[in-house]
Formats: C-alpha cells, sequence, structure tokens
C-alpha cells in the first residue's frame, strides 16, 4: 500500500467528484438573480417607433420584460409562446421585449415577418441588459405591480409557466388591494 | 417488435458482460488459460450482440418504426436515406448505443490482437473491458433505453434529428471518430490496470499498450479536428475552436494521451517512466469518462450539450467508482511498477520527453479548471460565471510555443548520456533554420512576438524532423527499384517515420491554427440585389435569393458573385435553411478554400424586401489546420503499421541476405 499514492489520489479526486456532483443538482438554466425581491432597475427607453417608455408607466399591473435578439433561436422559439401569453393576459399585464445587442433594422425586418406581441425598446449601448445583469438572450424578468422583480427566467419561458406566474402576481396584487 | 427484441438482446448482452467479468478476473488470478479462454470467446459474442442490436436500431430506424421511442425521437419520413442510418448517435439514447457498438468492437479486437499474451496480463484485461462494457450496457438496458416502446398512440411521423446534424457531410463522420477515441481509450485503460493487478510491465505488454494507446489516440485526434472543421462549416461564426466545455472535454483526454504516447516510448526505449506511463493511460481513461458526463449530464453550458437526462447521476457514480477504483489500484499496486534506475540529465532526448509531458499535464490542468470553475463557483458562491476565451488562450500559446520548441529540440538531442559538445552541436546545427523561419515570417508581413516566435521555432522543428528522418534512410542499392527502397526503409523505421511525419503535421498544425488566428478580417453589411461589399481584395456583388424547396427543408440561397482584384471568380452561396421541425432557420455558410486562405460567406438574414445580411470573413491558412491533423494522422496510422510487414519484393532480398550471411558464417 503506497499512501502518499493513496493520499494524493484522493486530495485530486474527491474534490472533484463533489463539485460535479454538485454540478447535478442545479439547472444549468436556473440563475439567482439579486435582483428577485427588490425593485426592478428603472428604465427610459424609446421603441421602435420613436416613442418613450419608462418603468414607471408599467406598474399598477404585472409586467413581463423579455430581453432577446434576432441572432437567438431560444428567442424566436419563445415569439409564438409570448405571443399567445400577451393575448391571453391582454389588458391585465403588460409585455414589454428589450433588444439586446442588435440592430434596430434587423428587428423591424424580422418583426415584419413575425408581429410584436409587446412594446419593442432599442436599449442603447445594452446599457439596461447591464442594470439587469443579463449575461444572455433570452432573459425575462416578471415585475409585480409594485415593480418588485419577482422572478427571472433565463432561457426559453413555457406557456405554462409564464402564465402560473402572472396567475399569482395578479393574485397577490389583487388581496393587496383588497387590504 | 423490435422494442421487444432489441431489449432481449441488450439485457442478453449485460447478462453475458457481467459474466465475463466474474469469469476473467477470477481466471487471471488463478492463471487460468481454460478461463481466459472461455472469457475471450464472450467477448466475442458481446460484440455480435451488441452489432445485433445496433443492427435493429438501424431497421427501426429505416423503417421508420415510431413505435420504437428513439425512431419517434429522431426519426422523419422526409429524412433522406443517409440521414437516417446516421441518426443513430444524433441524438442521446442512440449514440450510447452507437458507444456500446464500438465498445463490444474494440473489446472484441482487443481479444483477438493480444490473444497470445500472457494468462494473467489478457484475464484481467478483459475483465477491465467487461466491467466497463457492463456500465454502457447497463445505461442502454435502463436509464438510456432507445429501444422503449412509445407511449401511445404511436405517431405517424416524427420531428427528424437535430437540423443542425443534417447541414454538413462531416456530422456523419465526425461523431463516429471522436466515439472511436474516446471508446478506444478503455483499451489502454484495461492494458494499464491489468499491469498493475498483475504487477508487471514487460516489454510484450509494454508493446501492446503502446499500440493499443495510438489507435484511439490518432482517431481523438482526427475527430477534435472535425469537430473544429463542422463548426466551422456548419455553425457560420467562422471560428473552429470555442473553448466551449464540450470542445474541452474531447481535448483534455488528447493532452494526456498524447503525453502518454511519449512517455511510453521512453518506457519501452529505457525502462523509466513505468507508473508515470501507466497513471497518464489511467488519467486519459478517466478524462474521456469525465467529458462524456459533462457531455451528457446537463451539467455545464454549452452549445452541444444533450438536455439534462436521467443518466448524468448514473454517470457520475460510474465516475466515481472508475476514480475511487484507479486511485485504489494504484495505491496497492504501484509500487510494483518498478522503473529501472534513471539516470536522465535535463539535456537528453528523455528529458524532452519529460518537459513535453510536464506541458501537456499543465495544459490539461489549465483546461481543466477552465471548465469545470463555472461549475466550482456556483457550488461555493453560488454565482453563475462562465469562463472565456480569453482565459484558455492565454495558456495555450505558450504552452503551444513550449511544444512547437520541443518538436524541435526533442528530436535533435540523442538519447541517454551524452557529452555536451555533441549536445551544443545537435542544437545549434538547426538554427539558420530558424533564422529562415523568421526571415520568412517577416517578409509576409508578421509583426506580432508570437507570430515571429512560432515561424522561427517552426522553421527549426521542420529541420530537425526532416533531417532526423532523412538520416533513417539508407543508400539505395544500385539494382534496387526506388519503390522497393522507399517501402524498405519505411518499414525498417516505420515507427520513427512516423512520428517524424506526425510531428510534421503538428507544425504545420500550429503555424495553421497561429496564423489563422491572427489575421482574420471580417466584414458585415446589409445588401439589396445589385449591391456589393468589398473584404480584403474581394469584391462580392448580391445577385438574388432563391429559395429551393427540398424535402425537409426550404433552402433560401443567396447568390453572390465574387471577384478577386478584378476577375470574375465564380459565385458562391450562403443559405438559410427553414426546417419544419424547428421556428428559426439555420444557416449554412459557403466557404472557398484555396491554398493561402479561406473566404467564408455567412447569411444572416433575409428580409421581406429581398435585402440580406452578409457576413463575409477572410481567413488566412485554415485549410492547413485540416492538412496538418491529416498528416498527424497519416504519421500515426504509419507508426502501427506491424514490424514484421512485407512488401512486394522484399522476401527476394531477404533471401539473398539470409544466403550472404550464411555464407560469411561459412
Amino acid at each position: 500500500m503506497n499512501r502518499k499514492v493513496l493520499l494524493v489520489g484522493l486530495i485530486l479526486v474527491a474534490p472533484l467528484l463533489a463539485v460535479l456532483a454538485s454540478g447535478l443538482r442545479h439547472d444549468p438554466r436556473e440563475v439567482v438573480s439579486p435582483l428577485i425581491g427588490r425593485p426592478a432597475p428603472g428604465f427610459s427607453l424609446a421603441d421602435l417607433d420613436g416613442r418613450t417608455l419608462r418603468l414607471e408607466d408599467l406598474q399598477g399591473q404585472p409586467a413581463v420584460v423579455n430581453f432577446w435578439a434576432t441572432w437567438c433561436q431560444p428567442c424566436a422559439a419563445e415569439n409564438p409562446i409570448f405571443s399567445a401569453v400577451a393575448r391571453r393576459y391582454a389588458g391585465r399585464a403588460r409585455f414589454v421585449s428589450v433588444i439586446y445587442q442588435d440592430s434596430p433594422e434587423a428587428i423591424r425586418a424580422y418583426e415584419q415577418q413575425r408581429g410584436r406581441w409587446g412594446s419593442t425598446l432599442v436599449d442603447p449601448e445594452s446599457r439596461t441588459a447591464i442594470r439587469y445583469g443579463v449575461y444572455g438572450v433570452p432573459e425575462t424578468f416578471l415585475i409585480d405591480a409594485r415593480g418588485l422583480v419577482r422572478e427571472k427566467v433565463t432561457g426559453m419561458v413555457s406557456f405554462d409557466g409564464l402564465s402560473r406566474s402572472l396567475e399569482e402576481m395578479l393574485v397577490a396584487s389583487a388581496i393587496e388591494d383588497k387590504l | 417488435m423490435i422494442s421487444l427484441l432489441g431489449r432481449a438482446v441488450v439485457l442478453a448482452a449485460l447478462l453475458l458482460a457481467t459474466i465475463g467479468a466474474v469469469m476473467s478476473f477470477a481466471a487471471a488470478q488463478k492463471r487460468s488459460a481454460n478461463g481466459v479462454e472461455r472469457a475471450r470467446r464472450i467477448a466475442f459474442l458481446y460484440a455480435a450482440l451488441m452489432m445485433l442490436a445496433t443492427g435493429l436500431m438501424e431497421l427501426a430506424l429505416l423503417r421508420h418504426d415510431f413505435a420504437v421511442s428513439y425512431v419517434a425521437q429522431v426519426g422523419s419520413l422526409a429524412t433522406p436515406l443517409h440521414i437516417t442510418i446516421v441518426s443513430l448517435w444524433s441524438s442521446l439514447d442512440g449514440s450510447i448505443l452507437f458507444w456500446g457498438l464500438i465498445l463490444g468492437i474494440f473489446t472484441a479486437g482487443a481479444a483477438m490482437h493480444l490473444r497470445h499474451s500472457a494468462t494473467d496480463h489478457l484475464g484481467y484485461m478483459l475483465g477491465t473491458l467487461f466491467v466497463v462494457g457492463v456500465f454502457f450496457t447497463f445505461l442502454i438496458a435502463g436509464p438510456a433505453d432507445p429501444f422503449a416502446p412509445t407511449p401511445l398512440p404511436v405517431p405517424t411521423d416524427g420531428p427528424g434529428p437535430n437540423p443542425l446534424l443534417q447541414n454538413h457531410p462531416l456530422m456523419i463522420i465526425h461523431p463516429p471518430m471522436l466515439y472511436l477515441g474516446y471508446v478506444g481509450m478503455s483499451v489502454p485503460f484495461a492494458i494499464a490496470l491489468a499491469a498493475l493487478f498483475a504487477g508487471r510491465l514487460d516489454r510484450d505488454w509494454i508493446r501492446s499498450l503502446r499500440t493499443w494507446l495510438l489507435v484511439p489516440t490518432g482517431f481523438l485526434t482526427v475527430g477534435v479536428m472535425l469537430g473544429g472543421w463542422w463548426s466551422y462549416e456548419v455553425l457560420g461564426w467562422g471560428g473552429y475552436w470555442a473553448w466551449d466545455p464540450v470542445e474541452n472535454a474531447s481535448f483534455l483526454p488528447w493532452l494526456t494521451a498524447i503525453a502518454a504516447v511519449h512517455s511510453a516510448l521512453v518506457l519501452q526505449r529505457k525502462g523509466t517512466l513505468r507508473a508515470w506511463t501507466v497513471i497518464l493511460v489511467i488519467v486519459s481513461f478517466l478524462l474521456t469518462i469525465l467529458g462524456t458526463f459533462l457531455t451528457r449530464s446537463g451539467v455545464v453550458n454549452s452549445v452541444h450539450s444533450f438536455t439534462q437526462t436521467p443518466i448524468g447521476p448514473a454517470f457520475l457514480a460510474f465516475l466515481g467508482f472508475c476514480l475511487l477504483a484507479s486511485v485504489a489500484v494504484l495505491a496497492l499496486r504501484m509500487d510494483t511498477l518498478a522503473s529501472d534506475p534513471a539516470r536522465e540529465t535535463l539535456w537528453t532526448r528523455e528529458g524532452a520527453f519529460l518537459i513535453n509531458n510536464l506541458l501537456l499535464l499543465v495544459f490539461m490542468f489549465t483546461v481543466l479548471v477552465g471548465t469545470l470553475f463555472p461549475i466550482a463557483a456556483e457550488l461555493v458562491r453560488g454565482v453563475k460565471v462562465s469562463v472565456g476565451e480569453p482565459y484558455f488562450n492565454r495558456m495555450a500559446i505558450p504552452v503551444s510555443l513550449g511544444l512547437l520548441l520541443l518538436i524541435g529540440i526533442g528530436p535533435a538531442l540523442p538519447w541517454g548520456r551524452a557529452d555536451n559538445q555533441n549536445v551544443r552541436r545537435a542544437l545549434l546545427w538547426p538554427i539558420p533554420a530558424a533564422v529562415a523561419g523568421l526571415l520568412l515570417t517577416l517578409a509576409a508581413g508578421g509583426r506580432s512576438w508570437g507570430i515571429l516566435a512560432t515561424g522561427a521555432l517552426a522553421g527549426y522543428a521542420i529541420w530537425v524532423n526532416f533531417d532526423q528522418g532523412l538520416r533513417l534512410s539508407r543508400k539505395r542499392r544500385e539494382d534496387e527499384p526506388w519503390t522497393e527502397a522507399v517501402g524498405e526503409a519505411v518499414r525498417r523505421g516505420a515507427r520513427r517515420y512516423g512520428a517524424y511525419l506526425a510531428h510534421l503535421g503538428v507544425i504545420v498544425t500550429f503555424v495553421a491554427i497561429a496564423v489563422s488566428s491572427s489575421y482574420q478580417v471580417a466584414h458585415e453589411a446589409t445588401l439589396r440585389p445589385g449591391e456589393s461589399m468589398t473584404v480584403s481584395g474581394y469584391k462580392l456583388t448580391f445577385d438574388q435569393v432563391n429559395a429551393r424547396q427540398e424535402p425537409h427543408r426550404i433552402s433560401d440561397r443567396a447568390r453572390m458573385q465574387i471577384e478577386r482584384d478584378g476577375k470574375a471568380a465564380g459565385t458562391l452561396e450562403p443559405a438559410l435553411n427553414r426546417y419544419d421541425s424547428r421556428m428559426e432557420p439555420i444557416g449554412t455558410p459557403a466557404v472557398r478554400t484555396s491554398v493561402g486562405h479561406d473566404l467564408y460567406l455567412s447569411l444572416m438574414n433575409v428580409g421581406p424586401d429581398g435585402s440580406i445580411g452578409l457576413r463575409a470573413i477572410v481567413t488566412p491558412a485554415v485549410v492547413w489546420i485540416w492538412i496538418g491533423v491529416f498528416i498527424i494522422a497519416a504519421g500515426t496510422a504509419i507508426c502501427l503499421l506491424p514490424a514484421g510487414l512485407r512488401f512486394p519484393g522484399r522476401r527476394r532480398h531477404l533471401a539473398t541476405a539470409v544466403a550472404t550471411g550464411a555464407k560469411a558464417g561459412t
């Protein structure tokens, strides 16, 4: 028995296995955002038609803020989901998409083909994306009626998941209104 | 029906592998030649069952039998025949079955080729291979069962394989090459463990180890390169390597395998580095399992990872078992593999081999840390981070230059002790070649220190390797045909010729990587029909977009007229393909390859008004990366030529030589 080999081997192997095992527990898409439960970072951005939209304009209703780009494939797959959810919650929630590192021309051409499901905001120099801590698109933030970030979805949203979150926020704000 | 049959075959294979493992170890321990012979037969039977299972899956794919879950997952009536055949490895469950097939073939191949080995060596090796086989067959039988019946109602058509895999013929050969490398690494691992179990690593077993190490290493080399080539030809970003975790996963075992190939050579020649070589081989295998785990468990974020699956935990358990078992076996048995006493000084060829090993290992650790760091950071600090290209490149450049330096000075140095004057002469002699390389690089416009160093070191190394290669050849006899003389020389020095050729391939690849990554020119533009753009000497004029309907996709091809220095130079058609099953089109770049550089056109989007977004990239020397790797592969193949190989006509000379020898003796 060569104790030195055993010791060195275990020292190398044990942390490796621990790290890998911890990796398994996590959903690779789930990202903890320090913004959860805090007021959403403010913004004042122009949409493709030149109208300015501010964070305050969204308050009073739950809001869905989606960061995306035309060059991102999951974003394209998400598009019909957002369209369907936006139709379902029309008048009860606000839907905003923020362009992430893409040209307004590309976005315009894209929206002509596929339609638009909310205000499309231009984010010069990705300042808003940086404030929201976006590290890759698509990322979607759910902001409640009071302007607090409730949830962050990294990667594609699902119709059911998004609907469920919106329902929860709507119920919560209805209760708060009663109180 | 096929579902049932397939599952039965896989279960039978699982049973066989289990019996084979127990039997092999028992027979090896008792040194029972009969027992080992029975285990060998089981190895052939196991391979036959894996072939049968794979054949059944292919049959199900070809018959579009959507009652088989894997077919329902990747099959489609519209998919062309050749894509249907290779969709066996287009998704997780099928790829594990394919893995099992290759493992079966390798197990049978080793059982065949090494049948004359010592009983205990052969038995322990087969036992180890069977244990690996038990795990993979278990995966096929349970967590990744491709034969599972599709839940009713059975669909009448399927989505087809991932479009990215349908886009380029390279995808047909890249995964098999990589798997041959990955799976093949089990054989040298089994040979190394057998040496530990038996407590003996003698001359014959070293030769077996070296042969079976070269085979998967060659495949891995080609597989890694084909992956880069595929991503270059298909993904449309104009690069071939992104330090993506899955790319790293294939690169890690390659680094240690290359280190092991070199240390095995020192072992064969000098009898030193015995335990070290065994450790490198074991680590190479463990890294292939680690890489497979990373790819298939969803632990790392990557463009190519398969999504989260239940096989993650199973793989982790197997990886843990292999790691701990290897450490335990090494701790218990390593002292039995004492090396011959070494009297190395640094300035010998052994010294160069040792530094080569250290460089490769440092590189391996750097890449490993960079790949695993995001997981560790999440564990410790709860934050998601990603490690980017700059981290890897910072290490890759100096290590590559170091290796290039060693490819030059290693072969120039003599084996064993040498007097300083000889060493000095051997090292100084090729200096003019380094100067020539430097001047050539300067003349070609190289200015950064990295490129200049690459040029100088490459010049030095090319000289040394050619010089060493030529020294091997001998004067041709007057009556001897030229072809025969070459054949004879290659036969006698096959291993060394192969090695020098592989080195030349490495030099070509290194230089090409350095040049292509330093001097890429990219340009993007939005073009309407008739408009044109220019990029480093090329004028690209956009004609129009043609939509072509193919069975499984619609392909929008943008026709570009190419002019080079004012002269028409044909057309290129980058395309965007729309598949029924996917929302977003997938691009196929058009690449015009020439000896000096590639013109690479990637269609970004097609506007509703008929305009296009085009990315044009000119990259020098790309084609030499692939050529270099093929040279390495050819060198590896030559190294594997059996020593007793006869070339036509050789027998006569041999007879003459024997006759002459006999005469001289009397």
